[in-house]
Order: structure tokens, then sequence, then C-alpha cells
């Protein structure tokens, strides 16, 4: 691919990553108002969320987003076989922290943290909610890419800036979780 | 970075890809444009049913006033009047001014004014233009559900925007429609930013920009930036409408823990604050070139003026707090915000002066764009100057939510950016469609115009220093207020006719597309990139992408001796 156009992509999927960090500083800068104006966290009533299905979430994002970088390293060499096979792995985990995820959410409203339960709750859910929302997209992305990389299994150079995208965006819904764990579930 | 990847996009041949579906950053530019323009015409009727409210309340509205609100026989209803100013002010930001300075001037613009064959990502452009009528459909369908419109304003504050002060589907709407068309401005942005890095033609430096790009440039970059925060608050106002979350109810609203209604007003105002600048940086670019164009000189200080419209890019993002000085803030955050607000009239002063330097002395031209250029130096002038007024704690706790700030605020973003965009527009409609407005009819629209707008726009700042609230169905239910019906009916009068002229520009528009006189390459006789190529431009503009030896506003130079006054961007510059 021209190096001009690569310097385009890069350049502008860096300028749509801050716009997605500016969305979700923002649910952190309500999350910081919301938990610094509150007397006990989680108030009154609540329990801390278990840690446990966040944290396999944790370290499932945290696999995948491994996987996803070895994909691009595989595509910068021109070796698109080795390539898929990250890819299908960077699939299986994504999907994997999506189940964690549904879990979770059961999990919470089992043990009475329902979304109508006040700002805890609501926090709680909406904010998995809405990263969850930007994993299903990266993932269907993901999946238009699987089926990129069978079209243009000997040609590395096509398949150069849809990897390269999509693996900045993966990393960036990974760092966004890591986060959202120590900020909402760890401390 | 400039000199970019440059490739010829193959010419569309069928109707649905050369006019719908349309990858050409013009085609796009001109979908914009009338978008734009069917809204503005939405949004004006609108205001006119809110000023006959105003002017004549309980009063049936002439002509369409029996079609609308049969029920009550023509009157506005004290509902609908809610839903009609809130509604007014969301179409005229988001879909009458939005899409015409950033959409069709940007589209238009950019890529010819650097000298780029197109934009960075052309099939990004065109989704967003197609994200946007979503939105627009969203907000249209919006008007017609069965408990009626967003009725909250068009900041949509909680509680009012709740379930409880909004019930039914309108505010839902409200709040998708917003967000879609935030994902749309997001992806224009992305690809405005980029192309201006990128795509400069070979020797643009920065400086060499014409301003209305660097305008345009700067209003990309907040949009990337503070577009996502609203989107994140009408997410979350839209989950507490529809999911049961509680960010934003309090107190009995919440029936289980409590939300926190005034978190919205911060976060609507970090993004609300650059939106201003948003919206009018566009047309403080578009005017910095137009004068210096008309009056056949030099832009004073461009770089000054480019610096300064960086400056207050920076400094919008640091002072949305002036407009929550009501809102119990503590008297440290109040004078810290109030300290920041008063520094952006440092910048403001320097490029208002540069304005004035540049058509100092200078050989004025008074065509059309000129004009309304001109227009925008007078009404930014006042619609600056009464922004101290509520920059200031002291000043601001007595106009707060008063009419002076509706005065205050249409002078800016509405008077200003829409003299902007009709300077814009009648620069260059030759360019576009490559036939000449009629200029005798582009100046009765101008006084047409002008007139009645400063009497509708500071008779709203009397009335408002004469204690009249806004967003109040029938204020002269205050007896004192009576004493304020004749300036009422004044401003509804000049609103009338404003509206009227505008009729004109209508038919400017459509008898000069029809039968309007061919226009040359330069009917102006500007330097910029764009007038060197054939009005309209071909499908990729430039057969060999031009290399930049000047900069855009090189006139008056004595020693030109080829019997023009100006010089292209692509000529040495004559020393």
């Amino acid at each position: 691919m021209n190096e001009a156009r690569k310097t385009q992509h890069t350049l502008a999927m860096t300028i749509a990553l801050i716009s997605w960090a500016m969305l979700f500083a923002t649910l952190f800068m309500g999350y910081a108002i919301y938990r610094s104006s509150a007397n006990v966290w989680p108030p009154m009533g609540f329990a801390r969320i278990s840690l446990v299905l966040p944290t396999i979430s944790t370290i499932l994002i945290l696999i995948s987003s491994w996987f996803c970088y070895q994909m691009k390293l595989d595509i910068n060499r021109g070796q698109v076989a080795p390539a898929q096979k990250n890819l299908n792995l960077t699939l299986a985990l994504g999907f994997a922290f999506l189940v964690t995820q549904t879990l979770l959410w059961r999990n919470m409203n089992h043990s009475g943290v329902y979304v109508s339960s006040g700002i805890f709750a609501s926090i709680m859910h909406a904010f998995t909610w809405i990263h969850a929302a930007h994993v299903l997209a990266a993932l269907v992305f993901l999946v238009y890419l699987y089926f990129q990389f069978k079209r243009h299994a000997g040609n590395a150079d096509a398949l150069w800036m849809k990897t390269e995208n999509g693996e900045k965006f993966w990393h960036f819904l990974g760092i966004i979780w890591i986060l959202m764990y120590f900020i909402l579930f760890v401390f | 970075m400039s000199g970019g990847f440059n490739e010829i996009h193959q010419e569309p041949t069928t109707f649905i890809s050369k006019y719908v579906f349309s990858f050409d950053h013009k085609v796009i530019a001109k979908q914009f444009l009338w978008y734009g323009i069917l809204f503005l015409g939405i949004g004006g009727i609108m205001a006119l049913l809110i000023r006959w409210t105003l002017a004549y309340p309980g009063q049936p509205f002439p002509v369409l006033g029996p079609l609308l609100f049969p029920d009550s026989a023509g009157v506005v209803p004290p509902d609908t009047y809610a839903m009609l100013f809130t509604m007014h002010g969301t179409i005229m930001i988001f879909y009458a001014i939005t899409p015409i300075l950033i959409g069709a001037f940007g589209n238009y613009c950019i890529p010819l004014m650097i000298g780029a064959r197109d934009m960075a990502f052309p099939t990004l452009n065109m989704l967003s233009f197609w994200l946007a009528l979503v939105s627009g459909l969203l907000v249209i369908v919006s008007l017609f559900t069965p408990l009626g419109a967003a009725a909250g304003g068009w900041t949509s504050y909680p509680t009012l925007s709740t379930m409880i002060g909004s019930p039914g589907s309108g505010q839902t709407l409200w709040c998708l429609a917003i967000f879609v068309l935030g994902a749309s401005s997001t992806m224009g942005a992305v690809n405005y930013i980029t192309t201006v890095i990128t795509l400069r033609a070979p020797g643009m430096g920065y400086f060499d920009m014409p301003l209305t790009i660097w305008g345009l440039w700067l209003t990309a970059i907040l949009n990337a930036i503070f577009i996502p925060v609203l989107g994140a608050g009408v997410i979350l106002l839209t989950l507490d409408r529809v999911a049961g979350t509680t960010f934003f109810l309090a107190g009995a609203a919440a029936t289980s823990g409590s939300g926190d209604p005034v978190l919205f007003q911060h976060v609507f105002w970090i993004f609300g604050h650059p939106e201003v600048y948003i919206l009018i940086l566009p047309a403080w670019g578009i005017v910095s070139d137009l004068l210096s164009f008309f009056a056949r000189k030099p832009a004073f200080g461009a770089k000054a003026t480019a610096l300064a419209m960086t400056a207050v890019t920076v400094l919008s993002t640091l002072v949305y707090g002036h407009h929550m000085f009501t809102t119990q803030m503590s008297p440290l955050l109040t004078q810290s915000f109030m300290t920041l607000t008063m520094t952006i009239s440092i910048p403001s002063a320097i490029f208002f002066a540069n304005w004035l330097g540049t058509i100092w002395k200078g050989s004025i031209r008074f065509h059309s764009p000129m004009l309304f250029s001109l227009g925008v130096v007078f009404v930014f002038g006042l619609g600056g100057l009464t922004g101290l007024y509520l920059g200031t704690v002291t000043t601001d706790l007595y106009l707060h939510d008063t009419y002076f700030v509706v005065g205050h605020f249409h002078y800016t973003m509405a008077a200003s950016v829409l003299l902007g965009g009709f300077a814009g527009t009648y620069f260059w409609f030759p360019k576009m469609f490559g036939k000449m407005m009629n200029e005798c009819m582009a100046k009765i629209h101008f006084w047409g115009t002008m007139i009645p707008l400063n009497g509708i726009f500071f008779g709203m700042m009397m009335v408002g220093y004469g204690g009249m609230h806004r967003r109040i169905y029938n204020p002269f239910i205050y007896e004192s207020l009576r004493r304020l019906i004749p300036i009422n009916e004044m401003i509804t009068i000049s609103a009338i006719l404003m509206g009227a002229f505008q009729i004109v520009f209508v038919i400017n528009f459509i008898y000069s597309l029809c039968k309007g006189e061919k226009a040359s390459q330069n009917p102006w006789e500007v330097g910029t990139l764009e007038w060197t190529i054939p009005s309209p431009p071909v499908h990729h503009n430039y057969d060999v992408i031009p290399t930049v030896k000047c900069g855009p506003h090189e006139f008056g130079n004595p020693k030109l001796t080829n019997g023009r006054d100006f010089q292209y961007q692509t000529e040495d510059l004559v020393v």
C-alpha cells in the first residue's frame, strides 16, 4: 500500500480513537462525580460486585489483544495464513469476553443490582453495556476481516489497512475495559 | 505532510452514483446545502410561530394556524409552544447551520482550496451525509409522535427531558437523532482534519492556507473532541428514559437512589460552549478571506488572525461554566470561569481589529458577498460585546434566562453565522453551479435581512434587559411585563419582514440556477486555488495537482505588471 495512504489511515484512526476516548472519558468523569459525592460506595444496601467474572473478562481481553497484535505483525511480514489463525483466536476470545459480560449482568441481577436500583446499579450496567456494544461492533468488523482474509489470502498488502485499524480499535477497547475493571470493580 | 495520496476516482455515469450515492465532495457539499436550506425553512417557520405567540398572545396564527392547530382555532397551544422553541433551536443549530457551514462549505471548499482531488476518505464522506439524513428523518418523525416532539429546550436539561418532564417518544427520538448526527459529524471531522493535514498541495504551508480552511479545520478539531461528550450525555439520558437508569433523576423522580440532574448540564456545556465556536469558526474564516478579497488588500495580520482563531479554539474548551453561574457553583469556580471567559476577548479583539485593518483604506468592491461579510463584522461585534455581560457573574445573575441571552446568542450564533453563510453562498455559487447569482436581488436580500435582523435581536436584548424571561408561553400575564408588548410586536414584525425577504433569496437561487449569467473561471478576481480551474470544476478538480508559491491574499502589489491587482497562489510572488 502507498505510504502516503498508510499515513492517512493511521492519522484518521488516531483522531477517531481520540473521539471515542472522549466519550468514555465523559462517562468516567460522571462516575468520579457520583462516587465522590456519595457518602459510602457502594451505597447502603449494595454489596461490591464479585471480581471473578470481571477478572476473567480482563484476562480474556488481554490475551485477545496479544493475538490481535500478533495478527498485525504477521500481516506486516506478509504472512496471511498465520495472521488468519491469530484472527480466529482473537475472535473466539472476543466472543468469550461478551459471554462473560452477559454472565456478569445476570449475576448482578441475581444479587439485586437491577439496572433501575439506583445510581450504583445504573453505572455498573450502563457503562458495561456501552463498552460491550463497542466490543460487539468491533467483533462484527473482525468477522468482516475474517472474510477479507479468505478473499485476499495471498495479498497481505491489501489487508494492511483494515488489519491495522481493526487492531488499533481492539487494543483501545481492551484499554477501556482495563480502566473500567480497576475503576468500577477493584477500587 | 502535504502532497499526500491524491488518486483520480472514476467519474460516475449513472444518475444514482452521480447525484444520490455520490463520493464526490462537490456533490456531497450540495446535498448538505439542500438539506440545510430545507431545515432552515422549517426552523424559520417555527421561529415565526414563536414570535407570533409572543406578540399577539391568544390570537390565531394567520393562514397556517387553523391548519396546524385546528383544536385551538389556529392559536399555538402552550405545550406546542414549548415544543416549538425546543425544536426551533435544535433544528437551526444542528440541522441548518451545521450542514450549511460545515457540511456544505467544508466539503466544497476544503479539497478545492488546498489543491486536492477529493477528501481523504470519499466513502466516509458519503456515509457522513447519509447518517445526517437518517438523523434528520428521526427529528422530523419526532414532530408527529402522539405526545409531540421534545419540549425541554434545545439544551434538554433533566428533569425536563426525563420521562417525568417529557413523556412519550418525542424526546427519546431527539436523543437518538442527536447521537446519530454526532456520529455523522465525527466522521466528517476525522475526514476534514486528515484531508487538511495530508492533502495540501505541494508548497502550501499551514499559513498559506486560506483562512476559510483554518476556520473549517479548527471547527473539525473541536467537533472530533467534543461531540462525543454530548454523545455520552445523550446515551445516558436515553437510558434514563428507556432502560430505567437514574443518572439524571433526583429526589422523588428517582425511585431508588439518586442521580444528578446538574451533571447533564456540565456534560452539555462541556460540549455546548465549544459548539458555539464550532458553528462560528467557519463563518469567521470565510469573512476573514472575503474582506481581503473585496477590499483588494492583503488580509491584515493573516497569521495573527489564524493564531487568534486557534487561541479562541483552545480557550473555548475552558469556559463552559459561565453557562451555569446560577447552579450554585462555588464562588471560586464562578470567578475562575469568568476570568477564563474574559480572556477570550483578547484573541477575539485581535482578529476583529485585523478585520478592520483589512478593510482600512481598501479599494472596497461592494458586491453581495462583501456586504454580507461587513454585516458579519457588525453583528458579531454587537454579539461579542453583549457576551461580556453574560460572562460576568454579577450581571449574568440578573440577565440569566432572560431574552437578553436569547438576543446575544442569536447575534453571535444565528446572525453572524447566517450572514456568513449567505456571504459564502453568494461567493462560491458561481464555482458550484457555473452561474452568477443576480446581484440586484442579492443586495435587496442583504438589506431586507440586515435591517429586520437587528430589529429582532436588538429588540430581544431590550426586552430581556427589561426583565422578560425566555421560554414563557405568555409573559404578559405578569403586569410588569405588559409595557414590553409594543417592543415584542416590533420584533415580530421584523421577523415577518426578514422571513419575507428570504423569499427573494430563494427566487434568486432558483432563477440563477436556471437562467443565471454564465460564470467565468474567476468572476471575483481572487487568487486562491479554486479560481484557477473552470466553473464548475471537473469531476477530479485538478488535472495536475497545483504547486503553491504564495499566500491566498496577494492583492494590490504595485509591482504587478500584467493588468491584474492580484496573484494566483500558483504564481511566484512578484517582488
